[in-house]
């Protein structure tokens, strides 16, 4: 059996308060997930739960504390920066992220073995229902979807038409709260959650 | 066919950010081709390199069989390549028609032959009150420039760039600051323009390109998101839904 799209493996990150990394951790992040198919993941949290630096340690662009990210099997970590946006891709609003912290020499690392990426993050897209970019914007992920890739989708809503392209457009759900992950298989169970449902607040829909 | 103006794999980055990655774009002769996209989507970093502004960090930009990627703007100009810019900068103390006669190319092959110098004076002017007369300013043409309506600058700057005699003509957000009744005059003067230069348009706004152009591409991500006649990309669900539903074609 081939390798899955995308295994997130024990990741963790913590940063702590102090520079050395003394004491208790200030913020930590815990993600343990596998993506066996090509698939579109919305991704939803409250600001400062962890969803960037999620989408960064999965990039390669934010080392993590232990634990790994392989993508179809390769450890992006280990992959020469340069080729990493050949495996996954960062997208922040409207432009693309290469930030690489570099540690170590490329020559030492592997290569990416594929040309293409295969796991896109689209981070906070500003959706606008006035000017029709959203229809565009949602035939995008669909092609990647279709032609094979990962997407993720992470939003923070605050419109009922924020969690209408979220029901459209994604298959399944994490929801990122004080660095925890929570996997949803669907729209209707995520938003039966209690801890979702105080998330949304008025936007939660009746059920 | 081969297209007038042919971009391939376009690459720009800034630092940490890459604002194009693997662009394709294809302008046909004689045809209107819009680019859009939201707020800081990349249009005019895309626009900068088409036109020699930017140098682009990869692929290749071909005009008429020439590669021009790289090339310094008076080099792009030359060849028949023209551009407008969101800021509109004109000489603001002289008269609409010297403004135009400063940007005609004849211009800057003067001799120290005052009588050749007079009849090419002449002709110079026959040949801007020519362009006045495409961009609908003719009546304006002594008036101080500084005093024109804002909507007139925006007809005065394309004149500008039509001086050149381009095969090509770029346009970079022509309908910002403008209302909607400046909005419809500048549909006007680009509908006159269409078919006599080929024109690339950048814009936010999909109403006026909606109406206007043969082919549009939707950037975004720093990559070509949708591409399509105005029909086809109308048909997109959410773009119905959206304000612009109500826009006729």
């Amino acid at each position: 059996m081939s390798a899955p799209p995308l295994r997130v493996e024990g990741l963790v990150k913590r940063y702590y308060a102090s520079r050395w990394g003394r004491g208790a951790p200030s913020f930590e992040l815990a993600a343990d997930f596998t993506v066996e198919k090509p698939e579109t993941i919305g991704v939803l949290g409250p600001n400062g739960s962890g969803k960037t630096t999620l989408f960064e340690l999965v990039t390669g662009s934010n080392a993590p504390t232990s634990g790994r990210v392989l993508v179809e099997g390769r450890d992006i970590h280990a992959v020469r920066y340069r080729e990493r946006d050949r495996l996954a891709i960062h997208y922040h609003q409207s432009y693309q992220v290469r930030s690489f912290h570099k540690r170590k020499p490329a020559f030492l690392m592997e290569r990416a073995g594929r040309a293409r990426p295969l796991v896109h993050l689209f981070d906070e897209p500003q959706f606008s229902v006035q000017d029709g970019y959203i229809g565009f914007m949602l035939e995008f992920f669909g092609a990647l979807r279709r032609e094979g890739n990962v997407v993720f989708l992470c939003m923070h809503p605050n419109e009922p038409f924020h969690l209408e392209i979220l029901r459209e457009a994604c298959e399944r759900f994490i929801f990122v709260r004080q660095g925890r992950i929570t996997q949803f298989p669907s729209f209707d169970r995520l938003v039966a959650d209690p801890d979702v449902r105080t998330y949304l607040g008025a936007l939660a829909p009746a059920g | 066919m081969t297209a007038l103006f042919e971009a391939r794999g376009l690459h720009k980055r800034f630092g940490d950010r890459v604002v194009l990655e693997s662009i394709d774009l294809a302008f046909e002769a004689g045809t209107l081709t819009g680019i859009m996209g939201p707020n800081g989507a990349g249009k005019t970093t895309c626009f900068n390199c088409l036109t020699g502004t930017y140098v682009p960090d990869g692929g290749t930009i071909r005009f008429d069989g020439h590669d021009i990627a790289g090339l310094p703007p008076h080099a792009v100009t030359r060849l028949g390549i023209a551009r407008s810019f969101q800021t509109i900068s004109l000489f603001d103390q002289d008269s609409v028609l010297d403004n135009l006669v400063v940007a005609l190319p004849r211009m800057r092959r003067r001799s120290f032959d005052g009588w050749r110098d007079r009849a090419r004076d002449r002709e110079a002017r026959d040949e801007a009150m020519e362009i006045l007369d495409a961009i609908g300013l003719r009546a304006r043409a002594h008036v101080r420039t500084k005093d024109l309506a804002y909507g007139e600058r925006r007809a005065l700057e394309i004149g500008l760039a039509l001086a050149t005699r381009p095969r090509i003509l770029f346009l970079d957000e022509p309908t910002s600051g403008l209302g909607a009744d400046g909005t419809a005059r500048l549909t006007d003067l680009v509908a006159r323009l269409k078919g006599r230069v080929t024109l690339v348009i950048i814009e936010h706004d999909m109403r006026f390109l909606f109406g206007l152009a043969d082919v549009i591409n939707v950037v975004h991500w720093g990559q070509v998101i949708a591409r399509g006649t105005p029909r086809d990309l109308r048909d997109n669900e959410w773009v119905r839904r959206s304000a612009l539903g109500g826009v006729a074609c």
